[in-house]
């Protein structure tokens, strides 16, 4: 098993930037912490992060739920990008509620009863919301298996985040283009809930695909 | 004459009242006259009398000897009990030995030495078998089983029995500290495994991280005895899933109708409440699997040993007052000495050297990558954790969420901060806890205004926590601490800078102290016993006080004679000052933790503190004690006059290499924490 001469995977204090998490890969059967799966999707991305469909391609052994799990926790985090882009220029002032089209005006599902919270706290109290209930010891006391139940948690969190795509790209057009050049987030979201089919395909307003109007999202922008 | 008088002596048997006519009137002439009859008769009398007395006194000396033999019988029953859990302990205690050399063994190659490696299971065992039967054997006095038969007819007559043996044993059981009769109902009704409970019985129990399990799993036991160790702690993680599956009401609430709540309605997403801490149970005992598996064995081979199970009338058997009785007259054999006895007082007394064990109490879940550092309030409890994930939060540890079972509460984030775009690296606080400063892999220090530990974490967005920022590093921050008195933050990068920092000034860049000769800083920290100087480590292994004003070296610790062959293994991770001592201490990636003197730049002393290499470090507030934390998933407590490891937690999970990034002590509470890879923060008390 362990050689005397075996990689250490590790960002040691002093590590540049530029060099942070950058070690040679780690085969998936190899590894052997609980936290495989995370680490195996954080190591595709970085691979190349507009590779989605290897990017959401499961090892064969894996188990789906908590391959679709992991996954909805790495785009929580990254969503944090986005919201951190948003918090200086999506102001309660000017976005009053959570918009993304005129047809709907969404309410923030983190408070007792709904409230019609101004868009940049709908972003923060969802994303806090989704930390909260994927780090619930109740529905996901473990990160190796996951519940059936719990499983079916997953489809309404990715809704409530979608919408923070949405309103980016319907507002805030600039921030999120730019966003979407740099991490392929929302397409790589959107191929991810059509194929787990996570989400009906009459929310997902957000034209990322629409250049292949084939029912499989391709990758490559 | 004759004849009457004969008449009259055989009519005394006969008719007493003749005689006392006859008596009456003899009396004038005969002042008394004892007949034979009357004294015969008053003979009867009291000979009667006496004997009842004497029963009485015969059931009372039976019921006093009853009780001394249930009082002996307590004591056995203690003593199974007692003789049980050290068992257990030593168990433990072996598979943790067995699990470290195998580790070790994987690790290294080589056989780690340590103490005893024999399973400590046999005597036990054996001890508890032989101890009853030579009592059984002894006791064949006559007059005792006469008195003990004269017992249970008096017994049976009252209708007493079942009800003075239920009371005795409620008490018995209060005795050891188990919750009486009215809890077994309880346990089955609501199964309130109350943990905290548990902890204060057996605090002793908690030196080694395994042995930290026993004291729930002792309340398991006398549940259900057998259940217990078999499936390796397995049973704490069904009760998990039972408490959860009663739960599923809850579940289902929460369950919006799917489309219906696209539009206008989201109900919220519920704040968990289940708290039993089973990712933790799991992660601590998984280490041990191979070894427990050897515990059915133990536990068929001393049946009885858990004397005290669900209701100890269920101990003395169906005859129950009748094994209780047995020990009668035992009072001879109560000196006999109990092996256990003396395994026990060690454990007890040393329980008693230690000041403190700590247990961990709040996990702090809620980041989705490795938590990179954290740092306590002065003075509140509270804590901010930074993560990865490229946020901050700030945690309360007094809104906590209930905890149905475990000793463990879970604590959900009262803030989140954002900011960072990328992971962020390091965290100082400021003396007066109302601002705190992160660093991260973006090359800035952020300012946050903390907000009230009491604002409701789904409040509106206000601008005012992020309180900018100290632009200067040009590559990752890794090092951040916070000056107190001067008000001064000290920052170190990977772009080979030392920062120095007013956090009031409006140019708040003091002095850039360029340090690349030396390699890239890892970690800073201010000179305390010096008033002008500081530390900083390298990833070269070197080590250097320099001079605040001058930017000048003004130590260098003497790092060249100790060390290792590759570069990487010489990495210092982490520099902490003493604070009151001329003393440094750097935590080594070979595993190391060095002391040195800051006068003289020399080694004081050099330990392998750890099993993988050492990666965070802090001193207590009062200077007496060290905390380590390692990638070796591990944090290891250290007494610093003797540099003896006096606690050791298992605390986290390894993500690709890495495990625990940061421990920390509460500087004014007795609060401990350590920060994981595994996305999660915990706090000891
Ligand atoms: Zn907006
Ligand atoms: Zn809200």
């Amino acid at each position: 098993m362990a050689d005397q001469n075996v990689v250490l995977r590790r960002n040691r204090p002093g590590t540049k930037a530029e060099n942070f998490y950058r070690w040679c890969d780690e085969a998936y059967e190899e590894m052997d912490s609980t936290l495989v799966v995370q680490q195996y999707i954080q190591q595709t991305i970085r691979l190349d992060h507009n590779n989605i469909d290897t990017i959401l391609n499961a090892p064969e052994t894996q188990d789906e739920g908590v391959w679709k799990y992991e996954h909805l926790r790495q785009f929580c985090m990254e969503l944090n990008g986005l919201a951190v882009r948003l918090q200086g220029e999506c102001q309660p002032s000017t976005c009053t509620q959570m918009t993304a089209t005129e047809q709907w005006i969404f309410l923030c599902a983190a408070h007792k009863t709904p409230k019609e919270c101004p868009a940049i706290d709908y972003t923060r109290h969802t994303l806090d919301g989704a930390a909260c209930l994927l780090n619930s010891n109740k529905y996901f006391p473990s990160r190796v298996s996951i519940k059936e139940s719990s499983v079916a948690k997953l489809g309404s969190v990715c809704r409530r985040v979608y919408r923070i795509f949405s309103h980016a790209y319907f507002h805030h057009r600039q921030i999120f283009d730019e966003f979407e050049s740099e991490t392929t987030l929302c397409r790589r979201f959107t191929v991810f809930v059509t194929k787990y089919n996570l989400m009906s395909r009459d929310n997902l307003i957000v034209p990322i695909l629409e250049d292949e109007s084939a029912g499989q999202g391709e990758s490559e922008a | 004459m004759d004849e009457a008088s004969s008449q009259n002596q055989l009519g005394g048997s006969a008719n007493p009242a003749g005689v006392a006519n006859r008596q009456n009137l003899e009396e004038p002439s005969q002042r008394i006259q004892y007949s034979i009859p009357g004294i015969l008769h008053f003979i009867q009398h009291e000979w009667a009398r006496f004997e009842m007395e004497r029963s009485q006194w015969e059931l009372e000396r039976a019921e006093l000897q009853a009780k001394i033999a249930f009082l002996n019988g307590e004591r056995k029953g203690q003593e199974n009990l007692k003789n049980d859990l050290v068992r257990r302990i030593k168990m433990l205690e072996y598979a943790l030995k067995q699990e470290r050399a195998k580790y070790h063994k994987l690790k290294y190659g080589t056989d780690l030495v340590q103490g005893d490696m024999n399973p400590p299971v046999e005597e036990g065992g054996e001890e508890v078998r032989v101890d009853p039967d030579a009592i059984l054997s002894t006791n064949t006095n006559v007059s005792w089983k006469q008195s003990r038969h004269l017992l249970r007819q008096y017994l049976q007559e009252i209708g007493y029995t079942d009800t003075i043996i239920d009371l005795r044993s409620n008490r018995v059981r209060s005795l050891l500290g188990i919750d009486g009769g009215g809890n077994e109902e309880n346990h089955n009704s609501t199964p309130a495994m109350n943990g905290s409970d548990t902890t204060k019985r057996m605090p002793d129990a908690n030196r080694w991280n395994v042995t930290k399990k026993t004291p729930s799993c002792l309340e398991a036991q006398i549940q259900d005895a057998e259940r217990a160790v078999i499936d390796n702690f397995e049973f704490l993680r069904s009760e998990g899933e039972d408490a959860e599956g009663m739960e599923m009401d809850d579940d289902d609430e929460d369950d919006e109708p799917e489309e219906e709540d696209d539009v206008h309605r989201l109900k919220s997403p519920k704040v968990p409440k289940v708290a039993l801490d089973v990712d933790d149970v799991d992660g601590e005992s998984v280490d041990l699997d191979p070894d427990f598996r050897f515990l059915p064995d133990v536990e068929d081979s001393s049946p009885g040993v858990l004397g005290f199970g669900p209701g100890s009338r269920r101990v003395y058997g169906p005859g129950g007052e009748e094994d209780a009785l047995e020990g009668l007259g035992e009072l001879a054999q109560l000196t006999v000495t109990n092996e256990a006895d003396a395994t026990y007082d060690q454990i007890s007394s040393t329980k008693e050297n230690f000041r403190k064990t700590w247990t961990a109490k709040y996990t702090l879940r809620s980041h989705f990558d490795g938590v990179r550092a954290l740092c306590f309030h002065p003075q509140e409890p509270t804590l901010i954790t930074a993560s990865e994930d490229a946020t901050l939060k700030l945690w309360n540890l007094q809104k906590t969420v209930p905890a149905k079972k475990s000793a463990s509460l879970d604590v959900e984030p009262v803030y989140t901060f954002r900011g960072h775009l990328g992971p962020v690296l390091c965290l100082a606080m400021s003396g007066d806890g109302d601002k705190c400063y992160s660093g991260g892999i973006d090359g800035t220090i952020r300012i946050w205004n903390i907000p009230s530990s009491n604002i409701d974490p789904y409040d509106s967005y206000d601008p005012c926590v992020v309180g900018g920022s100290l632009p200067g590093h040009t590559d990752a921050v890794w090092g951040l601490t916070y000056h107190g008195q001067r008000q001064h933050l000290l920052s170190c990068a990977a772009d080979s800078t030392v920062r120095l920092w007013s956090t009031d000034a409006r140019s708040p860049l003091l002095y850039t102290y360029a340090v690349e000769k030396d390699g890239i800083p890892t970690s800073v920290d201010f000179v305390y016993e010096s008033s002008n100087q500081f530390v900083c480590s390298f990833n070269t292994a070197n080590c250097v006080i320099f001079d605040l004003e001058t930017g000048k070296p003004v130590t260098r610790l003497d790092t060249e004679t100790e060390q290792g062959s590759s570069s990487i293994s010489r990495q210092i991770n982490r520099v902490v000052s003493h604070p009151t001592l001329p003393l440094t201490i750097t935590g080594h990636e070979d595993r190391h933790i060095r002391f040195w003197d800051n006068n003289s730049g020399r080694l004081v002393q050099s330990m392998v503190a750890h099993l993988d290499s050492v990666t965070s470090l802090a001193v207590d507030p009062n200077g007496l004690y060290l905390l380590s934390g390692s990638h070796d998933c591990s944090i290891r407590l250290w007494q610093l006059d003797s540099k003896q490891c006096v606690q050791e937690i298992t605390a986290h999970r390894k993500k690709f290499d890495e495990s625990i990034f940061d421990v920390a002590f509460h500087p004014s509470k007795p609060f401990i924490a350590s920060a994981g890879a595994d996305a999660l923060a915990k706090v000891f008390v």
